[in-house]
């Protein structure tokens, strides 16, 4: 059961509240200088989780360095089902990855299970399926577990109830998903065409019947569906506010790196003053979710994915495995910078190195 | 508890005819905020012209401080004008104008440009101050291609992102505003303010900078320097006007963490209005910290104790 994590307006300001002046009653201007201004970095990636268990690294002693794979055979025999991030470990944008197929066929052929977590919430598991397919990776929809199709099971989960609707800010993964599991919505990317006139006498009406505002990835991002979520939070009573996540960037494409999920759940704890339930990774409802499904032991799993502060974290909040691979948005330097607290149990380059180092060990 | 560490002061008094005057007579200058304290939307408040007329025929200084971005300090006193009350640019300080000026006293070089999520205020004082801004609510008619021969391009020269409210927020402006915090060394970040919400109609209340700041925050995973209320930033510039001491002046807001912090942080009296976003029960909550000395219903409330 998560809880949903709560934070006071009080926690809003104080961290934005470093700019305060301490000693004088005003800042004396003269004494600012550039260098005092250099924005400080900000673990939003963190705070946001809603893992049942506290942050490993401040309550257990911290985690040996991640280890480069080089005996992949004893990693494979070890665990019966791999869990794999897609972007940044199976694709990037809409190209394959090299030596992927070989990678996934090898380990069917050696018995394990496979199942695919992602936090993108712009497609459905079946659009998702599509997509496998279309780049000729034989996956079923039901190994797939998309950051929408959480939100949906999520709510299922809660038995929210059939008579309230669902304010989506997000796209049409979603949507499907909620469709799909019998849940009413309302906005997705219809929305986006809406226009708001900030002018004396115009009242922004909201179904008061909306229960929960789901928010997720959202290009055609808008005033309207930030105002339509925030009145339904702040004025329906008991509203829930449900991030599918909040990755910060991400690779929509494969050249560059998009502001991601994050940033319109972002917006939304801004004008809500209100900390989202995060179902994607690294919250562990998904593995919770696919742990219960498939009747598989935590101990038996291997997380690989490309993200630390959302897969490799998702692995260990669920005492995984965990496998960080360098062919996404996170490189050595990043792993191994001291500014990082996030050690995975192994490294490699890319997931076709578990043919590679297979081979050599031969 | 002031954002000081202090103790927390005594209960808030209510405004009476006889604290009216006591106030009235200690105190040289008036600082209101703007958004539901003088107006909301495009609505004066009840009374509140004559208030003003009032306190100015008292030889009272009146000062207007506000975090709304969407104006720059010429455009509030053009809308302060058309609402019938004479207040002249100098003596509007708003969030628009601090940033402006944050990059001034930091030496911002000028063949550094900056891109703006907001409205045409902070725009307008960036060009003001000697800037070159882009950006702004033109960036709002721009669309985003997610294919994979599009690459999203931005101008390597930008050195600061300003983010203050923005109604015409896009996905376009979200991803250029954190390409370049992510991108371009050294690139600031900088917040007007991060008010949640506000009445930017005399209705309900609208998602306010917070809200944009809080995407750009999450996407950069960066703070933001913030230059509005409750830092006392644009106090500087107000001393610079007026040499007034600070605990001759008395704030007057409808919001505690920021009108109301931003007048005990410069050593103010402050008033809280509660024609605005504060109620009474948020004022007597006992999560609320933030006590102002006084408390009353409107600003017009000064004409039936004076």
């Amino acid at each position: 059961m998560l809880s949903c994590s709560s934070h006071s307006s009080r926690a809003t300001l104080s961290a934005f509240s470093h700019f305060l002046p301490t000693t004088s009653p005003y800042f004396n201007f003269s004494s600012l200088s550039p260098k005092t201004f250099s924005p400080t970095p900000l673990n939003f990636g963190w705070r946001a989780t809603t893992a049942p268990k506290p942050r490993m690294a401040a309550t257990f002693p911290a985690r040996a360095t991640a280890q480069p794979l080089q005996n992949a055979d004893e990693l494979i025999d070890s665990v019966e089902t791999f869990i794999f991030d897609c972007d940044g470990v199976i694709w990037k944008g809409d190209s394959l990855i090299d030596g992927v197929p070989e990678t996934l066929d090898m380990l069917r052929s050696r018995g394990k299970r496979l199942v695919f977590v992602t936090n993108n919430s712009t497609k459905s598991r079946k659009q998702y399926g599509k997509k496998f397919e279309t780049l000729g990776l034989s996956v079923s929809e039901e190994e797939i577990f998309a950051s929408s199709f959480a939100a949906a099971a999520y709510l299922k989960s809660i038995n929210f109830p059939k008579d309230k609707k669902v304010y989506v800010i997000g796209e049409d993964g979603i949507l499907k998903e909620l469709e799909l599991a019998g849940f009413e919505y309302l906005g997705g990317p219809e929305d986006g065409g809406k226009k708001i006139e900030l002018k004396p006498g115009f009242l922004m009406e909201h179904d008061e019947n909306v229960g929960a505002v789901v928010v997720g990835f959202d290009r055609y991002f808008n005033y309207y569906k930030i105002q339509y979520g925030t009145l339904c939070i702040r004025e329906n009573p008991g509203c829930l506010f449900i991030a599918t996540n909040r990755d910060a960037v991400t690779h929509l494409t494969d050249a560059q790196e998009w502001a991601g999920g994050g940033s319109m759940v972002g917006a939304l704890a801004g004008s809500t003053q209100r900390e989202p339930l995060v179902v994607g990774k690294p919250s562990t409802f998904m593995m919770d979710y696919l742990a219960n499904k498939f009747g598989i032991l935590k101990s038996q799993i291997c997380m690989v994915g490309d993200r630390l502060d959302t897969d490799i974290l998702f692995g260990q909040n669920g005492s995984c495995k965990t496998l960080l691979v360098l062919s996404g948005v996170t490189s050595l330097s990043m792993l191994q910078s001291p500014n990082n607290s996030i050690q995975p149990d192994f490294y490699t380059s890319k997931i076709s190195d578990f043919l590679s180092l297979k081979a050599a060990t031969v | 508890m002031n954002a000081n560490g202090e103790a927390a002061k005594a209960v808030p008094e209510l405004l009476s005819p006889q604290n009216a005057r006591l106030l009235l007579d200690s105190t040289e200058a008036f600082l209101f905020d703007c958004d539901g304290v003088i107006w909301k939307g495009d609505k004066l408040i009840d009374g509140v012209s004559e208030t003003l007329d009032l306190l100015r025929s008292k030889g009272k200084k009146l000062v207007f401080v506000t975090n709304n971005s969407s104006k720059s300090r010429r455009q509030y006193a053009e809308k302060f004008n058309s609402l019938g009350i004479a207040v002249s640019e100098d003596e509007i300080f708003s969030s628009s104008f601090a940033a402006a000026m944050f990059m001034k006293v930091n030496d911002f070089p000028q063949e550094k440009k900056v891109y703006v999520i907001g409205g045409e205020g902070i725009l307008q004082e960036l060009q003001l101050a000697g800037f070159t801004g882009l950006g702004g609510p033109e960036d709002g008619k721009k669309t985003v291609e997610l294919k994979s021969n599009c690459f999203f391009e931005h101008d390597k020269s930008v050195g600061a992102v300003v983010v203050g409210i923005d109604p015409y927020i896009n996905y376009y402006k979200l991803q250029y505003g954190t390409l370049c915090i992510r991108e371009n060394p050294g690139c600031l970040f900088i917040a007007t303010n991060l008010d949640a919400v506000g009445h930017m109609t005399d209705l309900q209340e609208w998602p306010g900078a917070g809200c944009m700041v809080g995407a750009i925050s999450s996407s950069t995973e960066k703070k933001p320097m913030v230059v509005g209320k409750p830092s006392t930033f644009m106090m500087d510039f107000l001393l610079q006007k007026y040499h007034i001491n600070t605990s001759k002046m008395c704030m007057v807001g409808d919001r505690l963490d920021t009108d109301i912090l931003f007048g005990q942080n410069a050593g103010c009296k402050t008033l809280l209005v509660l024609s605005g976003v504060t109620t009474q029960a948020i004022l007597q909550d006992p999560s609320n910290k933030i006590q102002p000395d006084y408390y009353t219903s409107k600003v017009s409330d000064f004409l039936r104790f004076i």
